[in-house]
């Protein structure tokens, strides 16, 4: 019997997929994660910029980026499940748009015209270099007001789709979000982009988050009813009978 | 005084999952303690300089103030378990007063701070200040709204939601928490 | 009023508050010398820590809680303060 969550399921499958490819692209192939350092001598951050594998990085990233706006689904869906105002869910979608563009999409467009386009001057590939790690790390606002709106919307929700300590787990995401905000000033040390306060605690606490949270929507994509699935009306046998109202744009 | 709430078993106050919130939070913080104190390791000559320009004074009142809006808060946790909920309505306002006092106070120490030419810019020690205190004071301000919801559940809800008074109650104590050692590490210390 | 002023609670606070001025005291000069100084340095943290445990104790109810709790604050509590010490006096 055909799955009728076939349709969450693909959008689930396709992170971890996403999150492989993003992985294998930021770090063996093109070094750029963990981020180098803000000070790196000129030399070495114009040979960066230019180099193959930031190209091959680039095209990578190119082709796949579109994974994210479809693994981005699977928050947008538990969030409708639950019993708290649609603008946490608003809140969340607007935000990982942004967040995507400014956080992902920018720094592919700097690296990128690093790695594509020879002949820039080393000066602007410098401000490239910066553009981008600054866009990538730096972006903050957007994934703040997102964590923030799937937090509390985890937190209030009295139909318990998601287990309350996620959302106080989520609440952190917030927290390193915001700690981001110095890499705008400091170019060294631990407030820079790659610094401990900054890059390191909080990578140590939004990876064991970001898995988590996938085992936790698993869970609940599983558990739900199918009677309750949002795309129930696609199934339905009996037409005439059928008073429940047709999902409208 | 009735003691029909306050058993002898061992219990957790209020929901497990902010207890889940308070000991992470504890363990993030104390990791930025941590962190700080190794950094300060090795500048003592700056940490030091830079710390003889803080308002010692106002970090001293906003300890104690903290400590006793945690002591009312505590106090009308008591009275909402004794089933006493004008009392614990009053309480809980009391140390939602002395909880709002120190964003106030704060003010007066981040904006002459600001506006004498200090900010996180300056050096590594007002880095860790105002990222510290900055984080810090985003909890005080959750804090009060948290507060302030429990207040409101005391006063109009049919029964109250002593779970409600209790979680909130908390997570005041540990904003309270962290700031005592943050008082010590930024403004106390040598 | 008097049920408050011997409520246990209040009890605590007065020691806190007492205890922050002993260590507002304690700091008070040392700052203008721009020096280190590892007795205030000490003093003010294991105040800090007393002031830790106590709220964690009493205000928190840790007190009341069940032994993995106590447990665990309590150890949040030695295992900080030792790294804090510990990173202190190896600076020196």
């Amino acid at each position: 019997m055909k799955s009728k969550k076939r349709d969450q399921w693909i959008a689930f499958w396709m992170v971890p997929a996403f999150f492989n490819v993003f992985g294998l692209v930021f770090v063996p192939l093109s070094w750029m994660m963990p981020p180098r350092s803000p000070n790196a001598p000129e030399p070495q951050m114009i040979s960066f910029m230019q180099s193959h594998n930031l190209l091959i990085a680039c095209a990578l990233l190119t082709l796949v980026y579109g994974f994210a706006p479809v693994g981005n689904s699977i928050y947008l869906i538990q969030i409708k499940r639950m019993s708290v105002s649609p603008v946490f869910r608003y809140t969340l979608m607007v935000g990982s748009i942004t967040g995507a563009i400014v956080g992902m999409l920018f720094p592919m467009f700097c690296f990128g015209l690093g790695a594509f386009r020879s002949g820039y001057r080393p000066s602007i590939l410098l401000m490239l270099y910066d553009f981008g790690y600054l866009a990538f790390i730096g972006s903050l606002g957007c994934f703040c007001i997102m964590w923030m709106a799937f937090a509390l919307a985890i937190i209030l929700d009295q139909n318990n789709v998601l287990p309350k300590w996620l959302g106080y787990y989520t609440l952190w995401q917030y927290v390193t979000e915001l700690m981001a905000a110095p890499v705008w000033i400091s170019k060294s040390g631990p407030f820079a982009w790659n610094g401990l306060m900054t890059f390191w605690f909080a990578m140590a606490l939004y990876v064991p988050w970001q898995i988590i949270v996938y085992v936790c929507i698993y869970r609940s994509i599983k558990n739900q009813p199918d009677d309750e699935l949002e795309s129930a009306w696609l199934h339905q046998t009996s037409p005439a009978t059928d008073v429940r109202p047709k999902a409208t744009a | 005084m009735t003691a029909v709430a306050t058993t002898a078993r061992r219990s957790i106050p209020g929901a497990p999952s902010m207890w889940f919130f308070v000991i992470g939070d504890l363990i993030i913080f104390g990791c930025y303690f941590v962190a700080y104190m190794y950094y300060r390791g090795q500048d003592h000559t700056l940490f030091l300089h830079s710390q003889a320009r803080l308002n010692l004074d106002i970090g001293a009142i906003n300890t104690i103030v903290l400590i006793t809006s945690s002591l009312f808060v505590a106090l009308g946790t008591a009275a909402a378990r004794a089933g006493t909920v004008t009392d614990a309505v009053r309480l809980f306002g009391i140390g939602l007063g002395f909880g709002a006092a120190f964003p106030l106070l704060k003010l007066f120490e981040y904006v002459p701070e600001i506006v004498g030419g200090v900010t996180p810019g300056t050096n590594l020690f007002f880095m860790f200040y105002f990222v510290m205190t900055g984080m810090h004071l985003c909890h005080v301000l959750l804090g009060l709204v948290v507060i302030s919801f429990v207040i409101r559940n005391l006063r109009t809800a049919p029964t109250p939601n002593i779970s409600l008074a209790e979680t909130g109650a908390t997570y005041w104590h540990m904003v309270d928490l962290l700031w005592l050692v943050l008082f010590a590490l930024l403004y106390l210390m040598r | 009023m008097t049920t408050y002023l011997r409520n246990p609670l209040t009890i605590v606070w007065a020691l806190l508050t007492a205890v922050t001025v002993v260590s507002w005291l304690t700091a008070r000069d040392g700052g203008a010398a721009h020096l280190v100084n590892v007795t205030v340095t000490v003093v003010v943290l294991a105040i800090a820590a007393v002031k830790a445990q106590l709220v964690i104790w009493h205000f928190m109810e840790v007190r009341r809680a069940p032994t993995w709790l106590r447990a665990t604050t309590a150890g949040w509590v030695v295992v900080l303060f030792a790294l804090l010490i510990g990173f202190y006096f190896q600076s020196l």
